[in-house]
Parts: C-alpha cells; sequence; structure tokens
C-alpha cells in the first residue's frame, strides 16, 4: 500500500485535494478504456430511451451496474496509486458508496453549477475522479475551491459562470489521472467547449459507520471480493 | 405593484362563432370564462394575467383567445400556439399579433437531433424559423420542453439571445408516456425522485433572457398544497435564476376545485418563506410586468 507522504497529507488537510497524476497507466489504463467505451456504447440506446420517457438527464450518462460489466471497473476502486491515501484517511475505515462511470456530452454550459455534495457533519466522504481520456482546458475538466472543505471557509455562493467562483482551480489532465477531494469542498464540472465527451469515473467512498452500505449492496460481485479488505471496502460481511 | 398571474387558461363552449378542439376534460359544452377568472382575481386581488391559447393552433380555434384580449387590453397579453408542420409559421405568428395582445408563442418540440452527442448544426433545427422570427418581430417564447427536447434549447438561445424565453411550469420536461389527467381533470405529469430538470432546465440560468414561471405545483407534488415536497425545486430555481426572473402563475382553470385559487396565490410564501416583501412581489407580478411588458393598469 502507498500510504501518502507528509507532504500530501498537509495538502490534503489544508486544500482538501489531491491529484495523482499517471494513477492508472499502461496495460491497466488500456484496459480501462476499452471496457470503458465498450458498455458506454452498448449502453446508450436505452439511455436515451430514458431520456426521452424523463428518467434520465440529457447531458451525461452513466454505465448502469458497471461493477457487474467488468472487473476493470472493481479493480480500480482499490487502485494501488491512491488506495493508501484514501485508506489513511479515513482511519482505515474506508467503504465504497458507489462508481459512476460518466460520459458528459460537450455542450453550451456545464451540466452542474458549483456545489458541495454534504454537509460538513456528514462522515468524511471522499471522491476520486478519474480521467478516462484526455480532459483539455475547456473539455470539461474538474473543478475546485481549495480549503473550502473547511467548516471555517466561505461562505460560498453559486456564481451564475463556473469561472467567476471565488479562489477556485481547474485541473485539466491526461487520462489516467486520479483527482481525489473532500466532497465537503465546493466543486463543479467546467464547461466543456469542445468537441470530445468527457469520460470520466467518480469513485465516491465514505468513512465507515454502521449499516451506511448493506451487504446486498454489492453482493452481486461478492465473488471478485475474496479479501477480507475488499470484503470490508464493499460492506459484503457488515 | 401589479400582481400577475402568468400562465393560465380560458375557453367557452365550442361554437361556430368560438371553435375549439373538445376532449373528456374540456367538452363541447365546459365554459371556463374570461369574466369568470376575472371574478376570481378579483376575490384575489390579482391584476392582471396572460391567457395561454389551448383547444387548438389554427387561426379560427384562437377565436376566443383573441376576443377576450380585445375585450380585456389592460388586464390580458395572450400566448398563442403554431400548428405543427406549418408551411409558414411567420405568417401565421404575424396574423395573430396584429395589435391583438398576443405578444408570443408556445412550443415544447425544436427538432434536433435526439441525441445530445450528435453534431449540432441550429440552422438544421425544425424550430429555427420560428425562432429567428421571434427575434426579428419581438416575440415571447413560451416553452414547456419535452424531454427529449430540452438539450437542444442553449443552442437556439445561444443563436438568438434577444429573444425573451419563458420556461412554463417550473422548468420542467415532462416524458413521453409521463402525461395523465387526475380524478380531478387536472394535468399530472410523472417525474423521478431525482430532480434531473437541474442538470438540464435550470443550468439556462446563465442566459439572462431566460425566465421561468412558478406554476404547475399541483402536477409534479405527490403531497397536498402547499407541496412541500417541490420546496428544494423553488429554491434551486430561485438560487439559480435570481428574484428578478421569476414569475408566479395559477394554471387556472385546473386548479379551482383544488387546491382553489385562492390557495394558490399563497404558494410562494409557503415554499419560499425566506424572500422580502419586495422578492416577492416581484415574482408575483413585478417580474411579469416587466419582462412581458404588461400596460399600465
Amino acid at each position: 500500500m502507498i500510504l501518502p507522504t507528509p507532504e500530501q497529507k498537509t495538502q490534503w488537510e489544508e486544500e482538501g485535494y489531491l491529484v495523482f497524476e499517471n494513477a492508472i497507466q499502461g496495460a491497466d489504463l488500456k484496459r480501462l478504456q476499452t471496457a470503458f467505451d465498450y458498455w458506454a456504447d452498448v449502453c446508450k440506446e436505452e439511455w436515451l430511451d430514458r431520456v426521452e420517457a424523463g428518467e434520465a438527464a440529457a447531458t451525461f450518462y452513466d454505465i448502469p451496474n458497471p461493477l457487474e460489466k467488468d472487473p476493470i471497473f472493481i479493480d480500480i476502486i482499490d487502485y494501488p496509486s491512491y488506495y493508501g491515501a484514501l485508506m489513511a484517511f479515513t482511519d482505515y475505515e474506508l467503504i465504497l458508496l458507489g462508481p459512476q462511470v460518466r460520459t458528459v456530452a460537450p455542450w453550451p454550459v456545464s451540466y452542474t453549477g458549483w456545489h458541495p455534495d454534504v454537509g460538513y457533519d456528514n462522515p468524511l466522504h471522499i471522491k476520486v475522479q478519474i480521467y478516462v481520456n484526455d480532459v483539455e482546458p475547456g473539455g470539461g475538466e474538474f473543478g475546485f475551491v481549495p480549503g473550502s472543505h473547511k467548516p471555517d471557509s466561505g461562505p460560498y455562493t453559486r456564481p451564475m459562470r463556473q469561472e467567476s467562483m471565488t479562489g477556485h482551480k481547474t485541473f485539466p489532465g491526461k487520462a489516467g489521472t486520479a483527482i481525489m477531494f473532500n466532497s465537503c469542498g465546493w466543486h463543479v464540472s467546467m464547461d466543456n467547449h469542445s468537441d470530445t465527451p468527457r469520460k470520466s469515473i467518480i469513485l465516491i467512498y465514505e468513512k465507515r459507520t454502521p449499516g451506511r452500505v448493506k451487504p446486498e449492496q454489492f453482493a452481486a460481485i461478492s465473488a471478485y471480493c475474496q479479501t477480507p479488505e475488499r470484503r470490508a471496502l464493499f460492506s459484503l460481511d457488515s | 405593484m401589479p400582481r400577475i398571474d402568468s400562465h393560465l387558461h380560458v375557453f367557452t363552449k365550442a361554437s361556430p362563432e368560438f371553435p375549439r378542439e373538445t376532449t373528456a376534460v374540456c367538452p363541447a359544452e365546459r365554459e371556463e370564462s374570461a369574466e369568470k377568472l376575472l371574478g376570481v382575481m378579483a376575490e384575489h386581488q390579482i391584476d392582471q394575467a396572460v391567457l395561454v391559447q389551448m383547444g387548438g393552433a389554427s387561426i379560427a380555434h384562437h377565436r376566443y383567445l383573441l376576443h377576450c384580449l380585445k375585450e380585456y387590453p389592460n388586464r390580458f397579453l395572450g400566448i398563442g400556439l403554431v400548428p405543427e408542420g406549418h408551411p409558414n409559421p411567420a405568417d401565421h405568428m404575424a396574423q395573430l399579433t396584429d395589435n391583438t395582445g398576443v405578444i408570443g408563442f408556445r412550443f415544447s418540440t425544436f427538432g434536433g437531433p435526439r441525441d445530445i452527442f450528435a453534431k449540432m448544426d441550429v440552422r438544421e433545427f425544425a424550430a429555427y424559423p420560428i425562432w429567428k422570427c421571434a427575434a426579428e418581430r419581438d416575440y415571447v417564447l413560451w416553452l414547456y420542453p419535452n424531454a427529449v427536447n430540452a438539450h437542444l434549447l442553449p443552442y437556439l438561445i445561444q443563436e438568438f439571445p434577444q429573444v425573451r424565453v419563458v420556461l412554463n411550469h417550473l422548468a420542467a420536461c415532462p416524458g413521453k408516456g409521463k402525461f395523465s389527467w387526475d380524478a380531478l381533470g387536472r394535468p399530472q405529469i410523472q417525474v423521478t425522485g431525482y430532480n434531473l430538470f437541474m442538470h438540464i432546465t435550470y443550468r439556462l440560468a446563465r442566459f439572462e433572457n431566460v425566465n421561468v414561471h412558478f406554476s404547475g405545483q399541483y402536477a409534479f407534488s405527490r403531497e397536498e398544497f402547499p407541496y412541500k415536497d417541490l420546496a428544494g425545486w423553488h429554491r434551486g430555481l430561485l438560487s439559480g435564476f435570481g428574484t428578478k426572473r421569476l414569475m408566479w402563475a395559477t394554471d387556472f382553470p385546473w386548479i379551482l376545485e383544488e387546491p382553489g385559487y385562492g390557495k394558490l396565490t399563497t404558494v410562494i410564501e409557503e415554499l419560499l418563506p425566506g424572500l422580502s416583501e419586495a422578492e416577492l412581489a416581484d415574482i408575483m407580478g413585478g417580474n411579469a410586468k416587466r419582462i412581458l411588458r404588461f400596460p399600465d393598469l
């Protein structure tokens, strides 16, 4: 397990995010891209039908039940390059809430505005966003307000335009980049004015609290979770 | 500041003078007249209203709407309809807006690619000529987009930033097969528990010419008045659009029996209790007067 350096720990505490360049690379990245593209293509028509029926948003789509579709989507949940940091920051009480294997279309405006996901009283809630393709500036890259995860920061208000958020930082990056952030912090997907959809995976974790995830939630992938660590991560025995 | 009901419908009995399409909810003998509306408005201190055409899109079908606008020019403005596939929508719109009080037109479709990932050329959208005409003649576009169309809107709005746009009924985009009528004769729209509109129409707050109705709560809520389950929708719209681009409306006559017109005049206070008096006055009429250019009383 690769534990965070003292510098990384300080940045995490002070700024609320870490960037892991080349977190996934080589054959694993290729495997991830292949699985992503295959399943995104297979699932697209059903998503369009759901958009028409008013059951899904038109501006992005997630591959349904990705963990059951290809083991690479399981393997990235505890991927060595960032797993150690996740474990350390949650005092080794890490659980997965779920993955979002997401394709975001180019659109004149971003599909979401600046927001935090949870309040400061929530158990530590962490997201890891992994770019599956290169994300250029203006290509729907992740944005975050460093320090906004702290209860004494702010107050923050949502600006009309993404780029008007006070103190924000944007994170374009190469495929395989992973951005870990405290979800109390204000974050966003910047506008995508390019011609390229943004393909990314958002992994959602939390510090364990009793009963947060029921054993049935990830029971379908139990066969891939034989170690005690994985069973704990997927709440399979709680 | 006037209090303006910014979206409702009136109709009279179907007749040669005032022809209209009939349905189970609006049979030929049903009448919800302008005079009945004015009576209810007076009872609840509502000064003016926007009459939205229903019962057909042909010129003849608009006769009752035009009659009401002519009879009460200081009280009402009108929104018309354009027949789908009309060969010359500009002519149709011009006929209906020649000093009649009709200020714009209502649409649900835009005729572009179903797939947001497709190449978008706004000039290829079927609705492009209508928007162009609206831009040239200063019409208001009154939009209740189908779910499959909503992603096309920002392309049109970007192309025609001068067109005043009003998104109907909480900026909702009904899905195919999700519309029905309830036992009280009111439209019902089945929606997901998670508010999808915040990823589509709420994002249009970026464009300063886009405005939204606070109306139609009864159709989306799973609760009785005051529809507290929709408070989050109202807060989301307020957060995005601010207090100057939101307009209150009742969707008369569907609400007459339940919850009743009077109750709906208080729905904004119920769902957004933190508004100042001035902000509430803007939403209850000031914004409609300014945006739609209602005449002074």
